[in-house]
């Protein structure tokens, strides 16, 4: 693995640098297999940052690197501008995290779980638990023995004891796991909060829907390597425009459009669909696009009842991209 | 394609970077992390039941029994105490037990945040990892020693004050603390349970040796099976003149004499000094077993294959390996850290089960192997930082 031989930058300087995780080539190997392939990834400080992929993807591995849980055979990273695992530590102290299924000693409660984890943090720890066991909703059965606990709730003592540490980076490997669809709002609720007070938070998730909702910016990891990242603004105006038309005739309405240069632009895809016409054009086609549909339709005698343009979602283009680099 | 993203890269951290150093690269335990550590060991019910029932009540329970017994038919059953009794559950209930139990706490110590997932969440608060392994061994050590302690106290207790009043030497009570002159005059006073009890060895150089075989053959002793001595002939024989009551005398004198020097290794009560060196030996073999159990169980990451690993060696291989004499791989036997503390028992302990040190250390016990005290220390110095080191490096090195 590749050291640089820096020394730790200042509390000052460390803060003022504008990533909370940048890593460079950073690369993990079990045997044979690659599960972290030479990342290039820059989180913003500030954000709520998607880190998503597909199963397997290595997404898990790679926060695992990042936190020193496991070690990386290849690379640099830096967490809020200390670099790890060098400075460990000092990054470490205002890094709060969930990885994989929050788990604790069952045989004691949640407060005393909490006050093991402050023990081995600053002495001000001990003064944030409670607050931290109020903030995530858990506080009426912080003195409950884990053990009783639903998987939910587990999942918000995971964040309290992330918060303990009064952390500028939170990294959250599928939070929303085992939270009931209120679970699900507070959860988003609150990391929207945090990114409010100026945190980071990175989130792993696989619900790609809660990820838009939730998040500033996305990168997309596949077989080990970031494919993408970006804020989702600027990555869905790259998605392909879908147009969906209802209007009579649906087979006689695909030949038309077929037949004229709309259907023989390159990647564009024209279906018949029992109540009308699904067009999917590709990205950076223009509004005037979507007129012509409409004339070349009309002109041809069909008659058009409606005509929405359908906005790219993280899912479409997530699924966009993962299946096209999928292909061989 | 990788486009940076522009957002918020300028937005405020919540707070100033902590102003205060919480010194957490080093390698030292903080007191919050060692009381925590207590805590978690302490609130598992399971474990601390098992503890308490097998170093204290077992003790506890075998000596309130002999109490009670001795209390409602005090001509069928001894006194509870005695220093017979404190040998027996020393070395045979605390120093097996104490051994077993102490590794099973260190085992959990080493293994439970592992298991139970608390392990990643300790590692990701930036702590040194030698740190958390640090501050199992002090949290440890402060539940199983006390513990140990009130057992052994418990022990002492009773043993002292529900000792016997007189001291059965040979099957024979005989008072207690007696010196040679003192011991031969009361032998002059009973002269037929002397003769034909206590044990007697006639050898060429012995005195008067000639007079001595004369009032053997002339005691009425009956042999029967509680007369263990030794070159002790049969009643009388006919033909020859009764010794004299003063030949009786002088002769019971000598066989005292002769005993001596065993009789004044019986107490009806362990001494101050016996219990202060056993319980220091007792608390040394847990100290040991706690250490090992929790190197063990950090290295393997797992409690209860440690334990069992730790039970076959304390139960099944020390005593074999403490015995048995094997060619050419001596050194190795006195590798066993049973061996070395077994050496190292207080005199007077018999070391009934995990390797044995027998009647006056381990010196007095011919059929265990033969260990310097020197070596004994080095052996058991070397497992404990030996297991410390082993379970620190695997904690160090272990994917969390």
């Amino acid at each position: 693995m590749t050291i640089a031989t820096l020394s730790a930058p200042s509390d000052k300087q460390a803060a003022e640098n504008q990533w909370a995780v940048e890593t460079h080539g950073l690369t993990k190997r079990f045997g044979e297999n690659v599960a972290v392939n030479g990342v290039e990834l820059l989180v913003p400080r500030g954000c709520a940052f998607g880190y998503l992929g597909p199963n397997g993807a290595g997404k898990t591995t790679l926060i695992r690197v990042l936190l020193g849980l496991t070690q990386a055979d290849a690379g640099t990273m830096f967490l809020l501008g200390q670099q790890v695992p060098r400075h460990r530590d000092k990054a470490l102290a205002r890094v709060g995290a969930i990885v994989d299924e929050p788990r604790f000693h069952g045989h004691l409660t949640g407060r005393q779980n909490l006050r093991i984890l402050a023990a081995a943090r600053e002495p001000e720890a001990r003064d944030r638990i409670g607050p931290s066991l109020e903030r995530v909703g858990i506080l009426h059965r912080a003195d409950d023995k884990v053990a009783k606990y639903s998987m939910g709730m587990r999942q918000r003592l995971g964040v309290a004891a992330c918060l303990i540490g009064d952390p500028q980076l939170l990294i959250l490997d599928e939070p929303m796991n085992g939270l009931d669809p209120a679970g699900m709002q507070d959860m988003r609720e609150m990391i929207l909060s945090l990114v409010a007070e100026g945190r980071t938070v990175v989130l792993s998730s696989h619900l790609l829907d809660e990820v838009e909702r939730t998040c500033d910016a996305v990168a997309i990891v596949d077989r080990g390597s970031v494919v993408r990242q970006g804020p989702i603004s600027e990555l869905l105006a790259g998605a392909s425009l879908a147009l969906e038309v209802e209007c009579s005739d649906p087979d006689r309405a695909r030949a038309l459009i077929s037949a004229t240069t709309i259907g023989t632009v390159e990647g564009a895809e024209v279906s018949a669909e029992p109540t009308g016409l699904g067009v999917t054009l590709p990205a950076g086609t223009g509004r005037d696009v979507v007129a012509e549909v409409n004339r070349v339709l009309v002109e041809g005698g069909i008659s058009v009842y409606r005509l929405q343009v359908v906005q790219a979602s993280l899912e479409s283009w997530f699924l966009q991209v993962t299946s096209r680099l999928g292909s061989p | 394609m990788t486009t940076v993203p522009d957002l918020g890269a300028s937005a405020p951290a919540p707070s100033a970077p902590t102003a205060k150093p919480d010194h957490r690269g080093s390698w030292i335990p903080s007191g919050g992390m060692i009381s925590t550590r207590f805590m978690e060991l302490r609130k598992r019910r399971g474990l601390m039941i098992a503890l308490i029932v097998v170093i204290v009540g077992i003790p506890t329970v075998f000596l309130a029994i002999r109490l009670l017994l001795h209390a409602f038919a005090p001509h069928t059953y001894g006194p509870a105490g005695g220093s017979a009794i404190y040998g027996a559950l020393v070395s045979g209930v605390l120093y097996v037990f104490g051994f077993i139990m102490a590794a099973t706490l260190g085992a959990t110590a080493g293994s439970a945040d592992l298991s139970e997932g608390m392990f990643r969440h300790l590692v990701v608060t930036g702590r040194s990892r030698l740190a958390l392994y640090a501050a199992r061994i002090p949290a440890g050590l402060a539940i199983i020693v006390p513990l140990v302690a009130v057992g052994f106290t418990i022990v002492c207790a009773v043993c002292v004050f529900a000792a016997p009043t007189t001291l059965s030497y040979q099957g024979v009570n005989v008072p207690v603390g007696l010196s040679s002159a003192g011991l031969q005059t009361w032998a002059a006073d009973h002269s037929d349970e002397v003769i034909c009890n206590f044990g007697i060895r006639i050898e060429p150089s012995t005195p008067n040796a000639a007079a001595l075989n004369e009032v053997l053959n002339s005691t009425p002793c009956g042999n029967g099976p509680g007369a263990p001595g030794i070159g002790k002939q049969p009643p009388g024989v006919q033909g020859q003149s009764p010794p004299s009551q003063a030949q009786i005398s002088q002769a019971a004198r000598l066989i005292a004499g002769m005993n001596y020097s065993d009789y004044a290794r019986q107490f009806l009560y362990p001494s101050t000094a016996l219990m202060i060196k056993s319980g220091l030996w007792l608390e040394l073999e847990v100290v040991i077993g706690f250490a090992v159990g929790l190197g063990l169980g950090s290295l393997i990451g797992q409690r209860t294959v440690a334990v069992v690993m730790m039970i076959v060696l304390e139960v099944v291989l020390t005593p074999i390996l403490s015995r048995a004499r094997i060619p050419h791989l001596s050194n190795l036997q006195r590798a066993v850290v049973g061996l070395a503390t077994a050496h190292l028992s207080p005199g007077g302990l018999p070391v009934l089960g995990g390797g044995g040190g027998g009647p006056g250390g381990a010196g007095g016990n011919p059929g265990l192997l033969p260990e310097s005290t020197t070596v004994a220390v080095c052996v058991i110095v070397a497992w404990l930082v030996g297991w410390t080191v082993l379970g620190a490096w695997r904690m160090m090195t272990r994917d969390a």
